[in-house]
């Protein structure tokens, strides 16, 4: 056969097919529609979900979003609430008189001030500083559950030991930063940092691996779906009340504020800290914050699970994680207009002396419960 | 000044006057760790030569740059002065002049302690919720102060022969209700701050100062009295009307801050009830006698003043020469008897770092009142 021929028997077969298979594919390809395109759908959204979940856990939340929206919050919040204590207003004229805007303003007037450096200091460790003290506790955040499938980095059966390894890391950075300052002020405060860390992050530790005994896992996750029955702060009272008072002696809060005492030594170790690289450093006190907070939600009031109403569970969701947090923080604020600040000396009686023992005596207390409910 | 050497086991800072807490003074503390071991008080830093001033003015001008040694007080100060001259000069003050002066330098007193009662709670960190609280409520204070002498803070308003205008129409009535107020608000301080235990834990043995020392050192006023020395010299030396009038002199056996602030605390309320009796009783007549705009003094004349300040005991000393000026003012004020109380405490006792701002403002200084 020659060539033309075999193209015209191409186009015949070509017309056959489309006068006789072509409609009935078309009429089959419509009448699968109705399966097919929920499958289509579904597989868009399994694109999308695994490539684009990481993205919106690292811009929404638990990440930049949610950090510096919460910074904004809290700092505006401790304003308002503290000026009402001291019988002023507060941040009034940006904003219309609720005054938000003006923790923007102050942001922004933060970063284009000029940034000095002290002569004698050391000026890689005294730059990195401000840098590195708020990735520390934003790094232990990415570890913390805000819902059964909403890990950031799901370290799985070790998520507990690596936030706290991650946390114990802080306090060497205000160290550094004390002695790279080269001031009289930071380096006091930089010491008293040490001591009070230690005083304060051994409780805390004994309390978290009892709550992880008790649930019988070292993964947060596992530790929130122990307490469906019942939330932790009730088992592990005791612990509960040592790692609240622990928390805000690691967030060096009010009661705490021994490192940077302003009436004592100016700032402590953030003396010498100016413009943008003081931001930081405040960046790094409401994160370290939240992320003890975090972590005493996620341990004791049942981080992501919903309250029970007459034994009915409530829907789990990442919203009562958020309103535990705000409560967490209203109270912790609060705390701040009533009490002073301690010494070093009793701040540090107060971690060796009590919390230390009874930390003791609540990891004893749950070991002979565990060792009960299995029997 | 010239620093003493520093001894090589210790750091020397100087809390100087860019700390936040420590007003315009300048002090040394020699640091070891955390314990102080050294405190020198940098006294004359703000040296202003009020004292030579005064021999540059008129007897009457010089009621007005003796006020400004200490703003908060300026009544008892001036109270001084004016006494002083009235001595010198032998002028007669009528008897209801000499009540005004009482009201005035009570609510002066009042004034001052909230001042330091809210600068020592701020001492021991708390925000300065309550430094805004007393500032707050001396309002109350000012807004008399004003009504009767047109002025809010310094008001010159004492004048060798009396004082320069009678109570107003009705005062007596307003000082009742603010009296009435801030006893009420006197409580909350109490149940909100003295009653804390962790305030309590901040001031309770901190720079103790004992009986003997306090007697020793020359301590005075509310420094003196919180170490359980019974001393005031308007019990002692009465002076204006305080000798008819019935109040107590508050004593403390602690010694320590917080001995310190109670007293501050309870002279508040004794300042309030002597307040209220003067409102009462205040007898009639005229308020000044007539005095020449320039009196001359007679030569060779040596008049001495003692007043309770706020802050303790004030002497004012002058000799004249006959002149229509002071020869010579000496002025012996309360803070400087009290700075040289606070540098001996940190050989007295244990103070920490964070103990010194509290030691410090539970003396309630005055500097410009210490350096004159």
């Amino acid at each position: 056969m020659d060539v033309v021929t075999l193209i015209w028997l191409y186009i015949l077969g070509l017309v056959r097919w489309l006068l006789h298979e072509a409609p009935l594919q078309v009429i089959n390809f419509i009448r699968s529609l109705p399966t097919l395109i929920p499958e289509l759908l579904k597989w868009l959204w399994d694109f999308i979900w695994f490539n684009f979940k990481p993205l919106a856990q690292i811009i929404v939340i638990p990440g930049l979003a949610f950090i510096l929206l919460f910074a904004m919050i809290a700092v505006w919040f401790e304003r308002k609430f503290l000026a009402r204590a001291m019988l002023r207003i507060g941040p009034y004229y940006c904003g219309k008189r609720s005054g938000w805007l003006q923790v923007i303003a102050d942001f922004l007037k933060l970063f284009f001030k000029e940034f000095v450096i002290p002569d004698d200091a050391e000026k890689v460790l005294f730059l990195a500083a401000p840098v590195l003290l708020p990735t520390i506790p934003a790094l232990a955040i990415t570890l913390i559950p805000f819902d059964s499938n909403w890990v950031l980095f799901d370290a799985g059966g070790l998520s507990l030991p690596v936030f706290l390894a991650i946390a114990g890391l802080a306090p060497v950075i205000p160290i550094f930063t004390g002695w790279a300052a080269n001031n009289k002020y930071t380096i006091i405060g930089s010491f008293r940092t040490a001591y009070l860390y230690i005083s304060g992050e051994i409780p805390l530790v004994i309390c978290a691996a009892a709550t992880a005994l008790l649930a019988g896992s070292l993964d947060l996750v596992d530790i929130v779906e122990a307490q469906k029955p019942i939330w932790f702060a009730i088992p592990q009272f005791i612990g509960f009340l040592i790692f609240f008072v622990g928390l805000i002696l690691e967030a060096e809060r009010t009661p705490f504020d021994v490192p940077t005492a302003e009436t004592e030594l100016v700032m402590g170790w953030r003396t010498e800290f100016s413009g943008v690289l003081f931001g930081f450093t405040m960046m790094a006190e409401y994160l370290s914050f939240l992320g003890w907070t975090l972590l005493f939600i996620v341990l004791y009031l049942g981080g992501y699970l919903g309250p029970s109403l007459f034994g009915v569970p409530l829907y789990d969701h990442i919203f009562w994680m958020l309103l535990k947090l705000a409560v967490i923080v209203v109270i912790i604020v609060l705390i701040r207009t009533v009490y002073p600040r301690l010494r070093l000396d009793q701040t540090l009686r107060l971690g060796w002396n009590y919390l230390m023992p009874l930390s003791l005596l609540n990891l004893l207390m749950t070991i002979i419960l565990k060792w009960g409910l299995i029997i | 000044m010239t620093e003493p050497e520093i001894k090589p086991e210790v750091m020397r800072i100087s809390w100087g006057p860019q700390h936040p807490m420590s007003g315009q003074t300048r002090i040394l503390i020699d640091v070891d760790g955390e314990v102080v071991r050294r405190i020198i008080a940098d006294i004359g830093f703000t040296h202003r030569g009020i004292e030579k001033i005064l021999e540059n003015r008129t007897f009457i001008q010089g009621i007005v740059p003796i006020e400004r040694m200490v703003m908060a007080d300026t009544a008892n100060i001036a109270l001084g002065y004016v006494q002083a001259v009235e001595e010198a000069l032998g002028i007669e003050v009528p008897e209801r002049a000499k009540w005004i002066r009482s009201l005035i330098c009570e609510m002066g007193r009042i004034n001052s302690h909230l001042y330091a009662f809210g600068l020592q709670v701020e001492c021991t960190g708390y925000f300065p919720a309550v430094f805004l609280w007393t500032t707050v409520d001396r309002e109350v204070l000012l807004d008399l102060f004003e009504k009767l002498t047109g002025a809010r803070w310094s008001y010159s308003f004492f004048i060798p022969g009396g004082v320069r205008a009678d109570l107003p129409e009705g005062f007596r009535d307003e000082v009742r209700r603010a009296v009435e107020y801030l006893r009420r608000r006197f409580q909350d301080y109490w149940d909100a701050m003295v009653e804390n235990p962790l305030f309590e834990m901040r001031n309770r043995g901190v720079g103790v100062l004992s009986r003997e020392d306090a007697i020793r050192l020359g301590a005075t006023g509310p420094v003196l009295r919180g170490s359980g020395v019974d001393m005031d010299v308007r019990k002692d030396e009465p002076y204006a009307a305080y000798g008819d009038l019935d109040f107590k002199v508050i004593t403390e056996r602690e010694g320590d801050c917080f001995a310190r602030l109670k007293v501050r605390f309870h002279e508040i309320e004794q300042s309030l009830n002597i307040m209220e009796q003067i409102a009462d009783e205040i007898p009639g007549g005229p308020v000044r006698t007539k005095v020449p705009l320039f009196p001359r003094s007679k030569p060779g004349v040596e008049a001495l003043s003692r007043v309770e300040t706020a802050r303790g005991e004030l002497g004012v000393h002058i000799f004249t020469d006959g002149g229509l000026k002071p020869y010579r003012v000496k002025i012996n004020s309360p803070t400087l008897r009290n700075m040289y109380v606070f540098e001996r405490l940190a050989e007295l006792n244990r103070v920490l770092v964070a103990d010194l701002p509290v030691i410090l403002y539970s003396i309630d200084p005055w500097y410009l009142d210490c350096d004159r």
